[in-house]
């Protein structure tokens, strides 16, 4: 059984996850096996995966990794070379794009550069021959919905970035779509504008809690902030799968770990399981209590994942679960302290909050780490 | 900036500017001022007189005026209309399939107007397409020529068309057909017009297949021109001439307005 | 061993129904255009092989390809094409670096009238010619006048000189454009640190500005020479009796003389002569990008 489908069924057994009760028309989107060839070049390999109804779950890679292809695929610009695509119970894979009842907004926001804002808004519903009476009421009341009401009449030109991604948000959801996608809907804002967008977008679902949205990003802080779960992308191929807690607090993969968040990863010379689904760890000669979510067996080779904010500085913390290393360099950024130590051959990063005299270059402290917040990665899931 | 000082850019232009003038300014200048000669027989014509045009419109000349104009807008947006639905359908076709079709959209560019000309009378003097004699065999040669530069405009229009715009508006349920007249075309129309306007110009001045095929009853302005040069009647030739140039210079003007203002929107 | 996936994926793939032949839409023009060009085109190699129903020969081919008119006419239509794309290239390059790089207040003005010009007939600068140089032109008047010439002293325009210079004229901004749209992507900064490190203009022409219009020279060149080869109006207009091209020598044997054999064998090498053309100038642009002419 390949990996793709450990992980699938890791996620259909949570279902919904946080958001349990989906409203009545919700549609899940169901990858079965999806490949992708372009002549030689494999872009998307065997993509298992399902979207629940009304969960945002977001696609992130760094570029290359197949995530725009899968969004493609599922609006039906990208043929797969095998595999099936289902948006609610219906079978779309060989149906045209238009036929699928989507929702899409991309990276360049893609306005109709002839067509007024409203005119924008109401292209997908005077497509379907909706009742002008009907438009009239639908447009304004989603330009309400993203507070762009009073720029109707504006043409797109006139708009500023947020403004007009804001409108293209608009336009996808007036159609009532079954599922929305997202495909890099923020990457070409400034970090401030992106950051109220990802307020607003958050936002928009909890209006709408019924839309499904599928949501590609390389920002993993969108994705954090967003979705309900995440999939890690890489070469092509799904490389991790879970809800957004649990992928973030025990990946399963090296990448996994580096990609979302910043991580520690530590080479653990051995390791030996105890209850509580808890192992005791070696690192550099020194003793750790760290969970193994993956109830990695002690002959694996395994990682210690170590997240920057969980480490502390020994002393106000409990007497166990202590690293002993040599500070490298210290860093003061204003609200944070970036300390760089050595332990052994590894390098870890720490901040912590800058209060009291920190400590020295060359000094050897101790830091501490709650055995909560620190996981055994297995080594070898990753073929770098 | 190549040359700093102010004398040598100047020296520059001293020799610049009276070139051009002599290349271009003086041979359209002579035109316009001989259709306005009473006669020229030495450094200056020796009067000026308005009977030129009079005579240009009237008669012979004002038809071949009037098919030169209905040749070019016919033969124009029916290579436009050909020209925008070969390109629209190149983009459906796989690569390298595409590529062999847009050579041989291209390749009547390439074929000397004469030769296409020949062609036309070679194939159409007899049953199944008997074509030679009427005015539909001036069409015809005037479409070819003029159809790869058609197709060629529209095809690069295309390239500028944002795909991403093409995209959403398929997502959001729009046909194929329904986003072909909502977004596709209003966004290609600047360059549709300027590929019509581009053919229009051509078949305007078009001679060498005109010449091999035309019927006596529809004379183009070129053709007209020709024989009336043949025949020594320089001034009238010069008069059509400039009227040739205003004519084909107004609808291009025209048209040049309408396409900046699709742009705008 | 074939995963669950692998298995469904294969089970599927049968069941995707036929697509319908993508480019369908393309058989409309493509037909338009069979039928208008390359049919004819097709009889006019048919015909040069004989008459039809009679068995193909190459006696028209031997015939007319042996005769001093034919190879009169090629020399013509080769040497012709050859000087005036030199002629236009030399100009061409001359007046775009002038336009680019020395700018005054008529640059834009100069643009315009590129682009006007490239939209006029041909034969009107033939026309404004024989006003001009003509025997009875104001410049011979002139001098005639001024000096008391017996005869006009100027008497190039009714030789293949005339018809070199009308060309030469006519086509320049064929070339001008594809250059003046290079030279535009040459970032200034790069001349100016040129000028500040000392290089004298005609280094910087030779090193900075000449590359990067190499290829915008070879296509408007080539795009010069195939359009030269084709052209027909220049020549009729001159008129002279003894510069005659290939396009000519068809229009004279297809309308003058009737003889559609003749004129078939004569279009069979000009048609071949322009392909040939052609190919160099897709292959140029083919090889440096997109710089095109600007018309095809």
């Amino acid at each position: 059984m390949s990996q793709a489908q450990t992980l699938e069924r890791v996620a259909d057994g949570s279902p919904g996850g946080s958001r349990l009760a989906a409203a009545a028309g919700a549609s899940r989107i169901h990858f079965e096996g999806i490949s992708v060839t372009y002549g030689e070049t494999t872009v998307l390999e065997g993509l298992t995966l399902t979207v629940n109804p009304g969960e945002i779950v977001a696609l992130i890679g760094p570029s290359g990794s197949g995530k725009t292809t899968a969004l493609r695929a599922v609006a039906g610009f990208v043929r797969p070379s095998a595999g099936r695509i289902s948006i609610g119970a219906r079978d779309v894979t060989d149906i045209a794009p238009h036929e699928r009842n989507i929702g899409m907004v991309v990276q360049n926001y893609a306005l109709f550069p002839h067509m007024t804002v409203a005119e924008n808004v109401a292209f997908g519903l005077r497509a379907r021959h909706i009742a002008s009476r009907v438009v009239a009421e639908r447009v304004p009341a989603c330009l309400d919905m993203v507070g762009m009401r009073a720029y109707a009449q504006r043409y797109p030109r006139q708009l500023s970035g947020g403004q007009q991604q804001r409108v293209a948000i608009a336009r996808a959801i007036a159609v009532k779509p079954q599922v929305l996608l997202l495909d890099e809907p923020l990457s070409a804002l400034d970090t401030q504008i992106r950051r109220a967008m990802v307020d607003e977008i958050a936002r928009l679902h909890r209006d709408l809690p019924e839309l499904t949205v599928l949501y590609v990003t390389h920002d993993q802080t969108e994705a954090l902030t967003l979705a309900d779960h995440i999939g890690i992308m890489r070469d092509g191929r799904l490389q991790a799968f879970d809800r957004t807690r649990p992928l973030y607090q025990s990946p399963p993969t090296r990448f996994a770990a580096e990609f979302l968040g910043r991580a520690n990863l530590l080479a653990v010379s051995k390791f030996l399981p105890i209850a509580y689904g808890r192992a005791r760890v070696s690192i550099a000669g020194m003793s750790l209590e760290a969970r193994n979510p993956h109830s990695l067996p002690p002959e694996r080779r395994a990682l210690l994942c170590i997240r920057p904010h969980h480490l502390r500085l020994a002393a106000a913390s409990p007497a166990a679960n202590r690293l002993l290393a040599a500070v490298e360099s210290v860093q003061w950024q204003g609200e944070v302290l970036n300390l760089s130590l050595g332990i052994g051959d590894d390098r870890l990063l720490m901040t912590c909050p800058p209060g009291g005299s920190p400590p020295t270059i060359g000094s050897r402290i101790e830091v501490f780490c709650d055995p909560a917040d620190v996981s055994l990665v297995p080594e070898d899931a990753d073929r770098r | 900036m190549l040359v700093w000082s102010r004398s040598g850019r100047l020296l520059v232009w001293a020799l610049v500017v009276p070139l051009m003038l002599v290349i271009y300014g003086l041979p359209m200048g002579v035109i316009v001022v001989a259709s306005f000669a009473r006669q020229w027989n030495g450094v200056l014509p020796s009067g000026f007189t308005l009977a030129h045009y009079a005579a240009s419109l009237e008669g012979d000349s004002l038809a071949s005026l009037t098919t030169s104009l209905a040749t070019g807008f016919i033969a124009s947006a029916v290579a436009l209309i050909s020209g925008t639905w070969a390109a629209l359908a190149l983009r459906e076709v796989p690569r390298q399939r595409a590529r062999l079709f847009d050579v041989l959209f291209f390749v009547p560019s390439a074929v000397p107007s004469v030769s296409v000309g020949l062609g036309l009378l070679v194939a159409f003097s007899h049953p199944p397409f008997l074509l030679n004699g009427t005015r539909w065999i001036v069409l015809a040669a005037h479409f070819v020529l003029i159809s790869a530069f058609t197709y060629g405009n529209v095809r690069a229009g295309l390239t500028r068309v944002p795909l991403a715009c093409e995209e959403v508006a398929s997502s959001l349920g729009a046909s194929p057909f329904y986003r072909l007249r909502r977004v596709t075309l209003p966004l290609l129309a600047p360059y549709l017009i300027s590929a019509f306007s581009l053919s229009f110009a051509l078949s305007m001045g078009e001679l060498g297949a005109t010449i091999m095929v035309y019927p006596p009853s529809w004379v183009t302005l070129p053709v007209h021109i020709f024989a009336l040069s043949d025949r020594g009647a320089v001034f009238d030739a010069a008069t059509l001439t400039t009227l040739l140039g205003l004519a084909t210079v107004i609808v291009l003007t025209a048209l040049s307005r309408l396409a900046s203002r699709a742009a705008v929107r | 061993m074939p995963t669950v996936a692998d298995i469904a994926a294969f089970c599927t793939l049968p069941r995707r129904p036929a697509q319908p032949p993508r480019g369908l839409w393309l058989i409309a023009p493509s037909l338009v255009l069979a039928v208008l060009f390359f049919y004819p085109l097709a009889l006019i190699l048919r015909a040069a092989f004989g008459e039809e129903g009679a068995p193909a020969s190459l006696a028209a081919f031997r015939e007319v390809l042996g005769s001093v008119l034919f190879l009169d006419g090629l020399e013509h239509t080769v040497v012709i094409a050859a000087l005036s794309t030199l002629g236009c290239l030399v100009l061409g390059f001359t007046l775009s670096m002038a336009i680019a790089f020395v700018p005054f207040a008529g640059v834009k003005f100069a643009g315009r009238l590129i682009d006007a010009i490239i939209s006029l007939p041909t034969f009107l600068v033939t026309l404004a010619f024989t006003f001009v140089y003509g025997s009875a032109g104001l410049l011979n008047a002139g001098l005639m006048r001024e000096f008391g010439f017996a005869l006009p002293p100027v008497d190039f325009l009714y030789s293949q000189w005339g018809v070199i210079l009308a060309e030469i004229t006519v086509y320049t901004p064929f070339v001008m454009r594809p250059l003046l749209a290079a030279f535009s992507t040459i970032e200034t900064a790069q001349i100016e640190v040129a000028s500040s490190l000392g290089a004298r203009p005609w280094r910087i022409v030779g090193h900075i500005i000449l590359p990067a219009a190499l290829p915008a020279l070879l296509a408007g060149g080539s795009l010069c020479l195939l359009l030269t080869v084709n052209e027909f109006g220049i020549v009729l207009f001159i008129g002279a009796k003894d510069v005659i091209t290939l396009p000519l020598l068809i229009y004279g044997k297809a309308i003058q003389e009737f003889d559609y054999t003749s004129a078939a064998v004569i279009a069979v090498v000009n048609v071949a002569l322009s392909l040939a053309l052609y190919a160099v100038y897709r292959g140029v642009l083919g090889r440096f990008g997109g710089a095109r002419a600007g018309l095809v």
